[in-house]
């Protein structure tokens, strides 16, 4: 009888996860530094009035480094090397489908980014200050960040099961870690500072809206989301056709 | 009959890996052997079988890839949790609330590597803990590929030992993958003797023993004086420093070992050598293909 996913396998997929740091501190420490140490210097020479929505803005963007990091980086780093070292499919002959050795990793993953999450507004409510947001500019921030987090992290999954080596995948992912990092505008240049052949590759990053537009709404008001759910439709449908593509290549012969 | 491979042929690429043309039938309880050299075909006829690669043919069986378990050749696991986690995990189970699986860490002497993360196990530690998550499958066949490739010879034996002593008096079909004729001579009751993709023979020990090597078989060291002593029974091949003599029934036996006590000559008798077999199985098979091997 096939193994499906159970609690056992995902605590076991925490402490995995938990044996390897780099999720922690890229997705973690790095962005509740960033938030402490951005304002005091970019804001450091602006007028009074708009330092707290630099501090705002620089909170939204960091807050996308989170599953950035854990989903797509960490998640890439983890499995590729399971994958290198062919620790899937001995899990698959120990007779656990591969759906749910994924499903386990998968849980395992989104309890770690709440964590994250959670560590990260508790750290900005009471260290950086950022402004207290609109309950629904706040649930829709969190839900996008979870949905930007499941799409990276089937990104992730099927650059790892079609490269297979840790080196290919996790210098890929570093690669595009921080060309979308850059892009976004989460590193200081606001996308509109872009060439404009940039801009329109950033248009397709739901966390470009993020990052330049949400602060806009961050305590109430309008905001037209349609651009924003297209770029969610278009990244949803590379990691969909990416994933099948992987699974395809890499099916059993025989079920 | 548990399973029956008929016709397959795998391919990678244009290079044909396998072909087996003669149906091969695994019955329950048996121990199979499966021997031949590198690029034989051992460990693809395995990954066919557990559906790892594509295959023509048919394999006729009621289990599927999940109730067969295998103890491949290089086996990995993650490196960041404990062995006891990793074992508990895929096996479902709690170690002190189950009695086989602490019968099967006791036997193999695992107790102090529960604690340990699977990189800081040594090559023997890591091949028990494999053997110990397969037997806990408890599956109806089970695949055991080069179980003791790397490990020095005494580990090695050791870990042979312990396997025989296990499946000892149980029903379990396993088939057993080496390039050692001892682990075989221990382990198997079968063989299938596998070259450059090609089946050479497939049955009993003995009876391929008797088809390729006659009744008993003498060997000897190869030199000019045996040679003389020898020239009129039928030779075997063997290595090159050795000389196999086969004799084809009891009269033939004694006769030629009076004749090597007289001289004083120093030999070893033998009515099951898979060595033996092995060689000169190679050797009809490619004489009657009527062409040398490759």
């Amino acid at each position: 009888m096939k193994k499906k996913c159970t609690l056992k396998m995902v605590l076991y997929e925490l402490r995995n996860l938990n044996g390897n740091l780099m999720p922690h501190f890229f997705g973690i420490i790095f962005p509740n530094l960033m938030c402490v140490l951005l304002p005091r210097t970019v804001a450091s020479g602006l007028p009074t009035e708009i330092r707290q929505e630099v501090t705002n803005s620089i909170v939204l963007s960091m807050a996308i480094v989170i599953p950035l990091s854990i989903m797509f980086l960490g998640y890439g780093a983890v499995y590729s090397q399971e994958v290198e070292r062919g620790i899937p499919l001995r899990m698959r002959l120990f007779g656990y489908e591969e759906k749910s050795a994924i499903m386990a990793k998968v849980f395992a993953h989104l309890i770690l980014l709440t964590i994250a999450f959670v560590i990260f507004a508790v750290f900005q409510m009471t260290v950086t200050k950022v402004s207290v947001p609109a309950f629904s500019s706040f649930l829709c921030l969190v839900v996008s960040l979870y949905l930007i987090g499941v799409i990276l992290l089937v990104i992730s999954h099927a650059l790892a099961n079609l490269f297979k080596r840790f080196s290919v995948v996790f210098g890929l992912e570093m690669g595009l870690y921080f060309f979308i990092i850059i892009l976004c505008g989460m590193m200081g240049v606001k996308t509109s500072a872009l060439p404009n052949v940039l801009q329109k590759i950033a248009a397709v990053f739901p966390m470009t809206y993020i990052a330049n537009e949400f602060v806009d709404f961050w305590q109430g008001g309008a905001y037209q989301f349609m651009p924003f759910i297209q770029s969610f439709l278009f990244m949803g449908a590379i990691a969909g056709i990416l994933l099948i593509f992987s699974l395809y290549k890499d099916k059993r012969a025989v079920k | 009959m548990l399973l029956t491979i008929k016709q397959m042929q795998v391919k990678y690429g244009n290079q044909t890996a396998l072909r087996i043309h003669e149906p091969i039938t695994f019955e329950k309880g048996e121990r199979i052997g499966v021997i031949g050299s590198n690029g034989a075909g051992k460990t693809t006829l395995v990954n066919a079988l557990l559906g790892l690669v594509p295959y023509e043919g048919r394999v006729v069986t009621q289990l599927k890839p999940e109730q067969m378990a295998v103890h491949m050749q290089h086996n990995e696991y993650v490196t960041t949790v404990p062995v006891k986690c990793i074992m508990e995990t895929i096996l479902n189970t709690k170690i002190k609330e189950d009695k086989r699986l602490q019968e099967l860490i006791s036997f193999f002497d695992f107790e102090d590597c529960l604690r340990k993360r699977f990189n800081a196990l040594s090559g023997g530690q890591k091949q028990k803990f494999t053997i110990i998550m397969v037997m806990m499958q408890k599956a109806e066949l089970t695949f055991y590929d080069e179980v003791t490739s790397g490990l020095d010879f005494e580990t090695r034996q050791k870990l042979v030992e312990k396997l025989v002593e296990w499946y000892r008096d149980k029903d379990d079909t396993l088939v057993i993958i080496s390039h050692y004729y001892e682990e075989l001579e221990q382990m198997a009751d079968k063989l299938l003797i596998l070259d450059q993709g090609r089946v050479i023979a497939y049955g009993k020990k003995e009876e391929l023993f008797e088809t390729y090597c006659g009744k008993s078989v003498f060997v000897m060291e190869n030199t000019p004086e045996n040679q003389k002593l020898s020239q009129e029974i039928k030779m075997l091949k063997l290595t090159n420093h050795q000389l196999a003599l086969s004799c084809k029934d009891d009269r033939e036996e004694e006769e030629l070992a009076a004749v090597l006590i007289k001289n004083n000559v120093d030999f070893k008798r033998s009515h099951s050598d898979i060595e033996l077999i092995f060689v000169n199985a190679r050797e009809q098979f490619y004489k009657k293909q009527g062409g040398v091997e490759a």
